[in-house]
């Protein structure tokens, strides 16, 4: 058996042809049934955003890659020379190790994002309900997925935040801790501040106050992310009330002023208070930060931190990929664990033999016997071995999980050649 | 025996700071589970030294530099254990435990024989005034160790850096808030002592108040702290500046727990 990668993704092909391969999941049952027509057997299709590959789990590969690019021609609208450009194409070890990377968000646009996790699961999934998996492929995606949830609890790959908004949900929890008693206000209304504040409702922010010079604006986000609108005059009075400030505005001039902020700290009793502005130009006089007790970012500052935490997770990422290479090195066996033949010749062996031992003990016992009947028995003997066999390739063929291998190892004592089992088997 | 039980949970509290260190370096629950085990079990070990002792010499140990110190780390460590379970702030045993094995490890070097019980420490308020005087001692501790944390942990927030150490920092408002439990119970511990100290010196030395160095050092460590309550309530000196406080605070316990006995002598020279 081998594996094959082929497709495309973000680091070889522009958004423009990757929404050309783009496969929806409405269409992706109808797609995996046209491809099985095909007379490719077993595969998976990881269609995302960022990507669209085929996971070929076969024999013959290259016949099914063949196959495979004839039906994404007719079936997708595809170009002849846009495979040729675009695509990569990976056999064995190294498509094991795409899958791995891909699986555990290494390969991806941003690396380390959990999301992708998720989708290659749904890809999965899509594949075992259009019956487009086997033994191999249940297998190998299993085990990425196990690899991909070591990695994201071994290295800290996800840990470091990347997007300005959860790196001010990270600084506000180095602040407060908990945010699920806190308030937070915000100045502005725009789509920053929107997604801003999603991150910190995630977190269970208790209020959220939106402030507005046009009052409608600020009602309509309040609605939307279930916060209270108030007009821009009111102002002063959040100012010592709230634990955290979201400026976001248009205006030229600050909007919070040292005066008014120092007022503000006075009648607060100098209550710790983080301020975000991630307004261009800044909202909020930098000299506030001089401030006891006032904490305040602006747009730049939580860029930087956010860059300095990409370098972070490319340190950690090495950590992921020696996780994947030792994986990696593991392929070859459990390719070969997966080899079904030996254990169905056993099979075949074992209970053919019994039928044999069987029917000579029966015949010696029964000399009297004609040519004619003990052909007739003879016959009866092997039909019905047949069917019992019959049964147990099936199973192997239709359902052959690693377990019911490994029961029916057991109980044909069949002893795998030359490898360490125990080894190999999925933890957890 | 109480020496034997004294060392057990010497080793004990040494792996309790191994763990929390290791819980530092990993964040792993599993890791600080243990080094919290091996902690519970020092303090165990160490109370139980303690009781031996007190039967062994038959008065309160806690009439010398060996059994002061010793006393002052079961506090600490027991005051840490309830820290951990109302804050859960389990990362402040990796500052806490290094600062118990320095103490403990200063202790097990210094003499330990049992000595008959001098007749100015003969009283009724040995006990209580020690026991009240190190308690407070011991909280006070943990507050400088939290105040420096929350020193450190707030400049990496003004300066608007992020490291994977500073990560595993507690935030400030934990940090502040620890600092206010340390001021609202270590207060009292230290003016009970202070007034039991005083009864005492009535009936020791005739006099409730004598200027003494020990007395006056005293006095100021408990100004100091009375003027973080008034400036904390009245006009907020939160955080940064309780942070501060609390650190001055601590080196006047210092002055008055060991310097004015090395340097200044007085009355209270025992210790």
């Amino acid at each position: 058996m081998h594996i094959l990668v082929f497709g495309l993704n973000h680091k070889t092909a522009p958004l423009e042809i990757r929404e050309k391969f783009y496969i929806s999941e409405e269409k992706i049952g109808e797609f995996i049934t046209y491809v099985k027509e095909k007379g490719i057997k077993e595969f998976v299709i990881l269609s995302t955003c960022n990507r669209t590959e085929f996971y070929l789990f076969s024999e013959t590969p290259d016949l099914d890659l063949k196959n495979l690019e004839k039906a994404l021609l007719e079936h997708l609208n595809i170009k002849h020379n846009w495979v040729k450009e675009y695509t990569y194409t990976l056999h064995d070890e190294d498509a094991y190790r795409h899958l791995l990377s891909v699986a555990s968000g290494l390969d991806s646009m941003v690396i380390g994002e959990p999301q992708i996790l998720g989708q290659v699961k749904d890809a999965y999934r899509a594949a075992t309900f259009y019956n487009s998996t086997g033994l191999l492929s249940n297998r190998i995606f299993h085990r990425a997925f196990n690899v991909a949830k070591k990695i994201r609890t071994e290295t800290k790959i996800g840990y470091n935040p990347v997007s300005i908004s959860s790196m001010a949900v990270e600084m506000a929890k180095r602040i407060f801790g908990d945010l699920r008693e806190k308030k937070i206000l915000t100045i502005g209304a725009g789509e920053m501040t929107k997604i801003a504040l999603k991150n910190f409702k995630r977190e269970g922010i208790k209020k959220i106050y939106v402030l507005n010079r046009t009052f409608a604006n600020a009602k309509k986000l309040a609605e939307e992310i279930v916060g209270e609108a108030y007009p821009i005059e009111e102002l002063e009075r959040f100012l010592s009330e709230v634990d955290l400030i979201l400026t976001s505005t248009g205006a030229e001039d600050f909007v919070l002023k040292r005066d008014s902020m120092l007022r503000a700290m006075k009648t607060r009793k100098f209550k710790p208070l983080f301020i975000i502005d991630i307004a261009v130009p800044r909202d909020v006089d930098p000299s506030v930060s001089h401030i006891e007790n006032v904490y305040l970012y602006n747009i730049d500052d939580l860029k930087e931190l956010s860059q300095k935490h990409f370098v972070n997770r490319m340190r950690e990422a090495e950590k992921a990929k020696e996780i994947v290479e030792e994986e990696v090195q593991k392929l070859p066996l459990l390719i070969k664990q997966m080899d079904t033949k030996p254990l169905i010749l056993h099979i075949i062996e074992t209970i053919e033999t019994m039928r044999k031992e069987e029917l000579k003990k029966a015949f010696n016992r029964m000399k009297y016997l004609d040519e004619d009947t003990k052909q007739n028995i003879e016959n009866l003997t092997r039909a019905i071995v047949r069917k019992i066999i019959h049964s147990h390739i099936e199973l192997i063929r239709k359902n052959g999980s690693y377990e019911v291998l490994e029961t029916l190892k057991l109980l044909f004592k069949f002893e795998d050649t030359n490898e360490e089992r125990d080894s190999s088997r999925d933890k957890g | 025996m109480n020496i034997r039980l004294f060392y057990l949970s010497v080793g004990l509290y040494l792996f309790s700071t191994f763990f929390y260190l290791i819980y530092f370096a990993t964040v792993k629950h599993l890791v600080e589970r243990i080094g919290f085990l091996f902690l519970l079990g020092g303090i165990i070990a160490h109370f139980l030294s303690l009781i031996l002792r007190y039967f062994e010499a038959g008065y309160t140990p806690i009439t010398n530099l060996y059994e002061s110190l010793s006393f002052l780390a079961l506090c600490i460590g027991g005051f840490f254990v309830f820290i951990r379970h109302i804050h859960k702030a389990r990362i402040l045993g990796s500052f806490i435990l290094p600062v118990i094995s320095v103490i403990i490890i200063i202790t097990a070097f210094l003499p330990q024989e049992i000595n008959p019980l001098p007749p100015y420490l003969r009283s009724f308020y040995l006990p209580i005034h020690t026991t009240f005087c190190f308690l407070g001692n011991a909280i006070f501790f943990v507050s400088f160790v939290v105040s420096v944390l929350y020193i450190i942990t707030e400049n990496y927030i003004k300066k608007k850096r992020l490291t994977s150490f500073s990560m595993r920092l507690p935030s400030l408002e934990l940090l502040d808030r620890i600092n206010v439990r340390c001021i609202s119970m270590g207060f009292p511990f230290l003016t009970f002592g202070i007034i039991t100290g005083s009864l005492w010196a009535s009936l020791a030395w005739g006099s409730y108040w004598s200027w003494d160095p020990k007395e006056i050092w005293s006095l100021i460590t408990w100004l100091i702290y009375a003027i973080v309550i008034h400036r904390r309530l009245l006009v907020g000196w939160k955080g940064r500046k309780t942070a501060y406080m609390m650190i001055l605070g601590f080196f006047s316990i210092l002055v008055t727990f060991l310097g004015v006995n090395y340097l200044m002598g007085g009355k209270h020279s025992y210790l």
